[in-house]
């Protein structure tokens, strides 16, 4: 092969890559060219070739420097949106609430942190989802305006009834993280002590829930529990309650439920904080929901 | 996971085009939205940079009609290539059915193409899926290129890097003239229904 030959080989070479937007593996090309015309001087042309190619380098150098700043994504069509929202809702056939999250969080994963914001607003209103929507507002708020902001957004939950104490430890905690992070010296004040202390639950052996509201009103339904930890109990409701597991969607307030325990029964409310399908195991199929007990 | 309704008769499921940087996949989407036009359910929504990279991902809906008496609904999506967007290109993956892993068949994107399936692997696992588990088809993109004198990998290396342990069915293509995209999406399509035939035996 002739020296024009190679040197038009490997800046054809060079284009195709160029055209098919392998930037870095073009630049190389190309600075393989140059270096071996500058080897072999006697080629046809080879000045105006080398001033050519030197154009190009610094051309694709720009590019390159243009595709890896390209770090924020821009705010995309409300239709767009829309559909991240729901393509990326995972639940959305079990757990509307949950659903909702996962949309909430899609758009901030796919950076469209100002409807994600209007997302999270909305789902800071759900006791069950309340602290992960507080540290999503927090993270979007930094994205949109600045971390200031962010610490400034805490600082009215301080000062609001909203979060309870732990749920605002529990952020700030979060908060802490991403400012010590951060190259900034902001000032993030402190949870005043008045840590809320749960009453002592007892243990429950098994509940009657008395539907107030939807399908099931007037109606009542005895579950066994079949764990606790604390202020949260287990229930285990078969798949063939369908209608049951539909109604309890997870964010619903129960407000008429008789707690069974060994030593005593009391009436008491409770909202539906989690509701997830077991995958495996003997139970497979069934529902396992998580009901926190209220402080009345 | 598909979606699969029992009462509606209907299985709505999930196929990701997965692959390094600007080998192929929106492009194999692209041609499989002007081949199957009249299978196309929706509209094709890409987002892209000015350089035509894929920013968040690309999605397809598709219909294949009925199958043993079920509506087949199918959602095609490629993931963005690019390093950077790891995040979202896990969260695309999430749920997949079948996967189509496009290599680059230009011998200097050997090792991304590898360093990619790995990515893949890596991804499933997380996931709680195996790769040798999961219906996967390879496509061995921008065979075309070798005309016009540029140096590819033979479809025997890239086999050898990418399909020794995976043995799975693979391609040579060129989606950008629409070669070999029918034959892989027809051979992803038919493993993934398959596979939910044996995980949820809607073909009864």
């Amino acid at each position: 092969m002739s020296l024009v030959e190679q040197i038009k080989k490997k800046l054809n070479e060079a284009d195709v890559y160029h055209t098919q937007g392998l930037l870095n593996e073009a630049k190389i090309k190309y600075v393989s060219a140059k270096e071996f015309i500058e080897k072999n001087k006697q080629a046809q042309n080879s000045r105006k070739i080398l001033v050519a190619l030197e154009k190009k380098i610094k051309a694709i150098e720009t590019e390159i420097i243009k595709v890896d700043r390209e770090t924020k994504p821009p705010e995309t069509s409300e239709r767009i949106q829309d559909l991240i929202k729901d393509l990326f809702s995972f639940s959305k056939d079990n757990d509307s609430h949950a659903a909702d999250f996962e949309g909430a969080v899609a758009l901030a994963k796919f950076g469209q942190y100002e409807r994600s914001l209007k997302e999270f607003n909305k789902l800071i209103g759900i006791e069950s989802l309340r602290v992960v929507a507080a540290k999503n507002i927090l993270r979007c708020r930094v994205e949109i305006f600045s971390l200031k902001d962010a610490v400034a957004k805490f600082e009215e939950w301080l000062s609001g009834s909203l979060l309870t104490s732990a749920q605002l430890s529990e952020i700030r905690m979060f908060l802490k993280d991403i400012i010590d992070k951060s190259i900034d010296d902001i000032y993030l004040p402190e949870i005043e002590s008045s840590i809320e202390y749960l009453p002592e639950i007892l243990d429950i052996s098994s509940i009657e829930i008395q539907f107030d509201q939807g399908p099931e009103k007037g109606k009542s339904v005895e579950f066994d529990v079949s764990f606790q930890s604390g202020n949260i109990i287990s229930l285990i409701i078969s798949n063939q309650n369908k209608e049951l597991i539909d109604d309890l969607s997870v964010g619903l307030k129960l407000n008429n439920i008789q707690f069974y325990s060994p030593i005593a029964m009391f009436p008491g409310a409770g909202i539906v904080a989690s509701k997830t399908l077991i995958k495996s195991g003997p139970k497979k199929g069934n529902y396992c929901l998580d009901i926190k007990i209220l402080n009345q | 996971m598909a979606i699969f309704n029992l009462n509606k008769k209907e299985i709505e499921c999930k196929i990701v085009f997965y692959g390094p940087g600007r080998c192929g996949k929106t492009t194999n989407l692209e041609q499989i939205f002007k081949i199957y036009h009249k299978q196309v359910a929706g509209e094709m929504v890409s987002i892209n940079t000015e350089g035509d990279r894929t920013l968040f991902f690309d999605f397809l809906p598709i219909e294949l009609g009925k199958i043993r008496g079920c509506d087949i609904r199918v959602q095609l999506y490629t993931v963005p290539g690019q390093v950077q967007y790891a995040s979202t290109r896990k969260l695309v993956l999430r749920g997949v059915d079948g996967v189509v892993f496009v290599a680059d068949s230009f011998r200097v994107r050997r090792e991304k193409n590898m360093i990619s399936l790995q990515d893949l692997q890596k991804n499933l696992k997380e996931y709680g899926s195996n790769i040798l588990k999961t219906p996967l088809v390879l496509q061995y993109n921008k065979r075309d290129l070798a005309d016009q004198d540029i140096p590819l990998m033979p479809v025997k290396m890239m086999e050898r890097d990418l399909n020794r342990q995976l043995k799975v069915p693979s391609f040579a293509a060129s989606a950008v003239n629409g070669d070999g995209v029918g034959e892989t999406l027809k051979k992803i399509l038919k493993l993934t229904l398959i596979k939910l035939q044996k995980d949820l035996n809607w073909a009864k």
